[in-house]
């Protein structure tokens, strides 16, 4: 029988993120890849319509209230520095992070800005 | 490099968008460092959340040959998996509007923190069917965080709590965490809720419950400031009045709760006080006596001590400070201080 266990961070609450789901991959302008990189800026009318400017492209897009909350598991593997003289627990766990409540769903296509004269800041 | 509000709004501009038309925070959103660790989804009832929450856990159990199942201590539920071809990604710390007007940010601009991801695996439990399958997304994780809430909320938050602590006849020694979050929970957020209360007061646990101490001084302090932020001075008298009228029963008003927030000018006929923050003045030891000094001529110790208390350090004292910026004379039997300098 295998046993997974899926623990808290305790009663002291959880951290509450948010979830972005674009169609479509984001890429990476240069080799280096995404890691550190802006990614865009998010914005919201004042009617509550999240968009987001991700390089030369605007999107709009919509608040989701999640009926059923996402948990937000980080798994991790105990390493030989668990081990101790009765041997490894070699057991798998998750660790839930973050509960998520809303997301942010863009499912239109990107419009792309034309710019004539770049701004200088 | 952070971007600046400068540079969002340049951007906004490039977008031909209109700014009056958003709101005023924006997230600047940044990928964090590559991946950490795998992570997963896991889409659950609302009540099976609130055990987590509550930090209680969960296991999954099942032999090898066998479908999974989700165990809570009392239920069990099938797992099904969903996935998605879309990109999914986490962001940490996000506001959505709904809470964005309601904390009204004090900078309206949010930066990202770094924080990690890599892949995502999506695992949905539910009462309803059967049939397991793990699948691999991609996403990749986003931090942010949120600033200092802007004072006038901050109120609004103390004055919920206050009036709670009034209906309910309970001592501000002993504020019950559990019963607020229940009581104002549908209000305000419950982070926001028991921020105000850290702010405001100490925490303890008696029995297994979270009480907090709510401190006098602190909420005196809070609604002088509210009071006084609205007009450019008041009469003293009057002010005194309002004030002790304003802030909950059982707590008493006393004018050194205000050091270094409001100033009394006890020579003006009528005498009056006015909001005069700390906060608000310059840092550099020179600036900040002329600052005060162009304000007022003469300052008795006492008044003055309060606006430079903080540039004391291990080789300043105030007395130090008061010898070095500052000349003495007596006026009315008093010692009081002024400009060594000629104040333009």
């Amino acid at each position: 029988m295998v046993q997974i266990v899926i623990s808290s961070a305790g009663a002291g609450g959880l951290a509450e993120w948010v979830l972005m789901e674009l169609q479509g991959e984001i890429e990476a302008r240069h080799s280096t890849g995404l890691a550190g990189n802006l990614l865009g800026d998010l914005h919201y009318t004042t009617e509550g319509i999240p968009v987001l400017i991700v390089g030369h492209h605007i999107l709009y897009g919509k608040i989701i209230h999640l009926e059923k909350p996402f948990a937000v598991l980080v798994k991790y593997t105990p390493g030989e520095q668990d081990c101790d003289e009765l041997g490894c627990e070699s057991s798998t766990r998750y660790l839930v992070t973050a509960l998520i409540k809303n997301k942010i769903l863009f499912k239109t296509r990107p419009k792309p800005i034309i710019t004539n004269v770049p701004k200088k800041v | 490099m952070e971007r600046t509000r400068a540079e969002v709004d340049a951007t906004l501009q490039t977008a031909k968008l209109d700014a009056a038309e958003l709101l005023p925070a924006a997230h600047c959103l940044r990928f964090g460092p590559a991946a950490a660790g795998d992570v997963c989804l896991l889409e659950l009832e609302p009540a099976l959340c609130g055990r987590l929450q509550a930090g209680h856990s969960l296991v999954i159990r099942g032999d090898k040959d066998e479908q999974a199942v989700l165990c809570s201590e009392d239920k069990t539920y099938d797992l099904k998996v969903a996935d998605t071809s879309n990109m999914l990604l986490f962001i940490p710390g996000c506001k959505i509007p709904e809470q964005l007007k309601m904390e009204e940010t004090h900078s309206n601009i949010i930066h990202t923190e770094y924080t990690t991801g890599d892949l995502l695996d999506q695992i949905q439990a539910s009462e309803e069917e059967i049939m397991t399958q793990l699948q691999v997304l991609n996403a990749c994780e986003i931090g942010g965080y949120w600033r200092i809430l802007e004072f006038d909320y901050e109120m609004k938050l103390l004055n919920h709590i206050t009036q709670l602590v009034d209906s309910e006849s309970w001592s501000f020694s002993k504020v019950p965490l559990n019963t607020c979050l229940q009581e104002l929970g549908p209000l305000e957020p419950e982070e926001m809720i028991e921020h105000c209360l850290r702010c405001y007061g100490k925490k303890y646990t008696e029995e297994g419950e979270v009480y907090f101490e709510l401190s006098a001084d602190k909420i005196c302090r809070a609604t002088a400031q509210m009071l006084l932020q609205n007009a450019v001075k008041f009469n003293l008298a009057e002010f005194q009045e309002v004030w002790q009228q304003s802030v909950p029963e059982g707590m008493t008003t006393r004018l050194d709760q205000l050091q270094g927030l409001a100033l009394v000018d006890r020579q003006s006929r009528p005498e009056i006080i006015f909001l005069l923050k700390v906060e608000d003045l310059p840092e550099g030891d020179q600036e900040r006596f002329s600052s005060l000094f162009s304000l007022r001529e003469k300052w008795t110790e006492e008044d003055i001590a309060p606006y430079i208390q903080d540039l004391c350090g291990e080789k300043q004292t105030v007395g130090a400070l008061l010898t070095k910026y500052a000349r003495s004379s007596m006026r009315n039997g008093v010692k009081v201080y002024n400009s060594r300098r000629p104040i333009s």
